[in-house]
C-alpha cells in the first residue's frame, strides 16, 4: 500500500530528516508541536503541524502511545514513523499502530519484544551458533545464582539488565567480594529504569571496538547488510563520533561479520532498517551484543559510503515493496565520519550546556553534510537530548576523510551554548585516532584532556581579557586603576564595547 | 605617603591554571606569536556575533562573566578564567598566597540545570579527591559530581529528588 501521510512521532533532527525523505518520496508529513519548543525547527518544514502545545502532558507526548494514535487517526494519517528513541523499540507501541489499521515504519513488533529482551536475544543468538560472550544462562535470581555464574565465566564480569539498553543498569564486577553488592545495585537500577528487575551476567571483554552492522530486510524475506559502523569513540556508553567503514575489518572479517548480522536478523523474520551491535576483541574475535530495532543516529555514514536511503528503504519496505538490491548489488565507496555536536561542556566532562543557540553557521562545502534539527535563534531544552547538528563528512579513504574533517570543524560556528567543538578539534589530531587502534575505553582511559587549546588561543583569550580590563579601568587620561568601579558586566555589554572602538 | 598613584607601565592576565601572560601599557592590538607580531581586532556583526580577527581567521569570543579584575572568557569554545594583576597587585598577591594555604573551603554547584537522583555524602564524611558525591540528571544522562579535593563535608544542601538550577549550591567541603 503506497503511504501517503506520514506521521513523525518525533521531535529534532531526526524530524526533519524524515521530512526531507518524504518530500521527495511526495508523501505528507505531520508533525507534533509540543510546549517544550513550539518554535522548533521540524515544526516549520513540516505539511501539517498537529497543535499538543494544549495538552498538559501528563507524559511527554512522544512517549503517549494513545495520544500518537488519536493524532494519527485525527490527522488521517496511514503511518507512524518512530524515529530513534522514545517509543521506536517499543513493542506495544508498534501493535497498536497495527490493530489501529496504522502502517508502523519500521519491524514486526515480534521482532522489537525479542530483541528488546535481551535474555531472548541471547537465547536466539545462541541458537543460531553465533558467537557471544561467555554468559549466564537466561536471569540471575538472586546474590547465590550471582557468584555461581560469575565463578563459572571467569571475573572480570558485566552485569546486566535484561530490558536495558543504552548501557544503562550495566556493572563491571573485577572481584568476587564487589559482587553481591554489584548484583543488587544493577538489579535495583533495572528496575527504576526499566520496569524489569531481571539481570544476567556476562563475560567482560576487555578493551573491546564496538562495530555493528547495518540491516536492511523486506517483507518477502531478503535480508541484505550494508556493512559495517565502528563507534568505539564513545564516553559512559554515548557515542561521540562513528565511522564507516571500520579501520579494523578486513574484507573476510566484514563478510564473516555481516553474514552473522543477517543471520540474526533472519532469525526474527527482521524487515525495515536495523542494527547488529558487536564487540570486537584484540585479536579479532567479535561477540554478539545487541540488536537495535531501529534507525540509528549515526545511520548517516552508511548512506554516504553505500548511497542507500536508509529512511526511503524503511518506508518502501513498509509499503511492501521488496528491496531493489541484493547482497552482491552493495558496494562500499569512500570513507564517511560522524561528529556528534552537541550543546556539551568538555571542560565540566561533558555535562549538557543547554540553552539559546544565537549564532549558528555551518559549513556548506560538498564533502560534509549536516543534519539538524535547529537553527540560529533556536534552544536547545533540557527536557530533550543534548544534540545542535551531526556533521558527516565524506572522503575517498580515511585519511581524506579526517583531513577534511579537521577542515569542517574549523567551519563550524556556534554562540549562545558550549559545544563539543573542542573535543572533536583534539580527536583528530590525535595519534591513537588517526592510527584507528582505539577501543571503547580511549576516551576514559586513553586521554588526558578532552579539548584542544593552543597556547596562542589563550595567550588572545588573555589579551581579551586585558583588552575589557583596560577598557573599564584606566581612564584616557589617568593611568590608574579603579578596583571599585569593576562590576558585574554582561556579554551583551562586550557588543556595545566593541562598537566604540 | 604619596598621594599621586605610580604609573603602570605593564598588566598581567593570570589564568586559573597560573599561567601568566604579560602585557606592556597602552596595550596595542597586536599579539606576539613565536618572532612575529600580528594584529589583533574586536569585531561583532550580525552573522557571526563577536569575534577576534587574526591572520585572517575567525574566533569567536563570548565575556561569560566578569566581577572586579577577573574575567572569565569564552574563546573559541573553550573557557578561560583570567584576573588582570598590576605589578603591584600581583606582588601583593604572592605576599597573601605564602600567607594562606590552609583551612579553604570547597563549595560544589550545579554544573547545569538537573534532578538530584542520589546524595551519597553526608555531613561530616571524609572524602578524597574523585570519590562520588551525588548524581545529577540532566537531558537523558546520570552525572557524577565528584570530589574536586580531599576534605571533609561541612554542609549537604542537595536533596534526592529535587530540581536545581544551574549554580546552585550542593554540598560543601573543608578543604584538607
Amino acid at each position: 500500500m503506497k503511504i501517503k501521510r506520514l506521521l513523525i512521532a518525533n521531535r529534532g533532527e531526526i524530524a526533519v530528516r524524515i521530512i526531507s525523505t518524504a518530500r521527495e518520496m511526495k508523501i505528507e508529513t505531520v508533525v507534533v508541536r509540543n510546549a517544550n519548543e513550539p518554535d522548533a525547527m521540524y515544526v516549520s518544514l513540516a505539511d501539517i503541524v498537529f497543535d499538543n502545545t494544549e495538552d498538559p502532558e501528563e507524559i511527554p507526548v512522544f512517549l503517549n502511545i494513545g495520544r500518537l494514535i488519536e493524532i494519527a487517526i485525527e490527522t488521517k494519517c496511514d503511518a507512524v514513523h518512530p524515529g530513534y528513541g522514545f517509543l521506536a523499540e517499543n513493542a506495544y507501541f508498534a501493535q497498536k499502530c497495527i490493530e489501529n489499521k496504522i502502517i508502523f515504519i519500521g519491524p514486526s513488533p515480534d521482532a522489537i519484544y525479542k530483541m528488546g529482551n535481551k535474555t531472548i536475544a541471547r537465547e536466539l543468538a545462541m541458537k543460531q551458533g553465533i558467537p557471544m560472550a561467555t554468559g549466564s544462562r537466561g536471569n540471575i535470581g538472586n546474590e547465590e545464582e550471582a557468584a555461581a555464574a560469575a565463578e563459572l565465566i571467569g571475573y572480570p564480569v558485566i552485569i546486566k539488565a535484561a530490558s536495558g539498553g543504552g548501557g544503562r543498569g550495566m556493572r563491571i564486577v573485577r572481584k568476587p567480594e564487589e559482587l553481591e553488592k554489584m548484583f543488587l545495585i544493577a538489579s535495583k537500577e533495572a528496575e527504576k529504569a526499566f520496569n524489569d528487575p531481571s539481570v544476567f551476567i556476562e563475560k567482560y571483554i576487555e578493551n573491546p571496538k564496538h562495530i555493528e552492522f547495518q540491516i536492511l530486510g523486506d517483507t518477502k524475506g531478503n535480508i541484505v547488510h550494508l556493512g559495517e559502523r565502528e563507534c568505539s569513540i564513545q564516553r559512559k556508553h554515548q557515542k561521540l563520533l562513528e565511522e564507516a567503514p571500520s579501520s579494523a575489518l578486513d574484507d573476510d572479517l566484514r563478510e564473516l561479520m555481516g553474514s552473522m548480522a543477517v543471520r540474526m536478523a533472519r532469525a526474527v523474520g527482521y524487515y525495515s532498517a536495523g542494527t547488529v551491535e558487536f564487540l570486537l576483541d584484540s585479536d579479532r574475535n567479535f561477540y554478539f551484543m545487541e540488536m537495535n530495532t531501529r534507525i540509528q543516529v549515526e545511520h548517516p555514514v552508511t548512506e554516504m559510503i553505500t548511497g542507500i536511503d536508509l529512511i526511503e528503504q524503511q518506508i518502501r519496505v513498509a509499503s511492501g515493496e521488496a528491496l531493489a538490491f541484493r547482497q552482491k548489488d552493495v558496494r562500499i565507496k569512500g570513507w564517511s565520519i560522524e561528529c556528534r555536536i552537541n550543546a556539551e561542556d568538555v571542560q565540566a566532562g561533558f555535562a549538557p550546556d543547554p540553552g539559546k543557540i544565537e549564532k549558528l553557521v555551518l559549513p556548506s562545502d560538498p564533502y560534509v553534510r549536516t543534519d539538524t534539527g535547529v537553527r540560529a535563534g533556536s534552544a536547545i531544552v533540557s527536557s530533550y537530548d543534548s544534540m545542535i547538528a551531526k556533521l558527516i563528512i565524506t572522503g575517498t579513504d580515511r585519511k581524506d576523510a579526517i583531513r577534511k574533517c579537521k577542515l569542517a570543524l574549523d567551519k563550524v560556528w556556534i554562540k549562545g551554548v558550549k559545544t563539543t567543538l573542542p573535543f572533536f578539534r583534539m580527536l583528530v589530531r590525535n595519534p591513537v585516532f588517526i592510527d584507528g587502534t582505539f577501543t571503547t575505553a580511549f576516551i576514559e582511559k586513553q586521554l588526558d584532556k578532552y579539548y584542544l587549546n593552543s597556547e596562542y588561543e589563550e595567550m588572545l583569550a588573555a589579551w581579551l581579557a586585558t583588552r575589557l580590563f583596560v577598557d573599564e579601568n584606566l581612564r584616557r587620561d589617568s593611568i590608574s586603576i579603579d578596583y571599585e568601579n569593576g562590576k558585574e558586566m554582561s556579554p551583551w555589554l562586550l557588543n556595545k564595547r566593541i562598537n566604540q572602538f | 605617603m604619596n598621594d599621586e598613584k605610580p604609573e603602570i607601565k605593564k598588566l598581567y592576565a593570570l589564568s586559573s591554571e597560573n599561567r601568566r601572560f604579560t602585557f606592556s601599557l597602552p596595550l596595542k592590538n597586536t599579539i606576539r606569536i613565536g618572532k612575529r607580531s600580528y594584529s589583533v581586532t574586536l569585531k561583532s556583526d550580525e552573522k557571526f556575533g563577536t569575534y577576534i580577527l587574526l591572520k585572517n581567521r575567525k574566533y569567536p569570543v563570548e565575556v561569560v562573566r566578569s566581577r572586579q579584575n577577573r574575567y572569565e572568557i569564552l574563546f573559541n569554545d573553550i573557557s578561560y578564567t583570567f584576573t588582570i594583576e598590576t605589578p603591584f597587585s600581583l606582588k601583593r598577591l604572592k605576599v597573601l598566597r605564602s600567607y594562606s594555604g590552609k583551612a579553604e573551603s570547597e563549595v560544589i554547584k550545579a554544573p547545569m540545570p538537573g534532578k538530584i537522583i542520589d546524595v551519597l555524602v553526608r555531613e561530616g564524611a571524609a572524602v578524597l579527591r574523585g570519590e562520588p558525591l551525588l548524581i545529577l540528571e540532566a537531558m537523558k544522562m546520570q552525572n557524577e559530581i565528584q570530589s574536586p579535593v580531599n576534605g571533609h563535608i561541612t554542609r549537604v544542601m542537595a536533596k534526592s529528588g529535587t530540581n536545581v538550577m544551574k549554580d546552585d549550591v550542593l554540598i560543601e567541603i573543608k578543604v584538607e
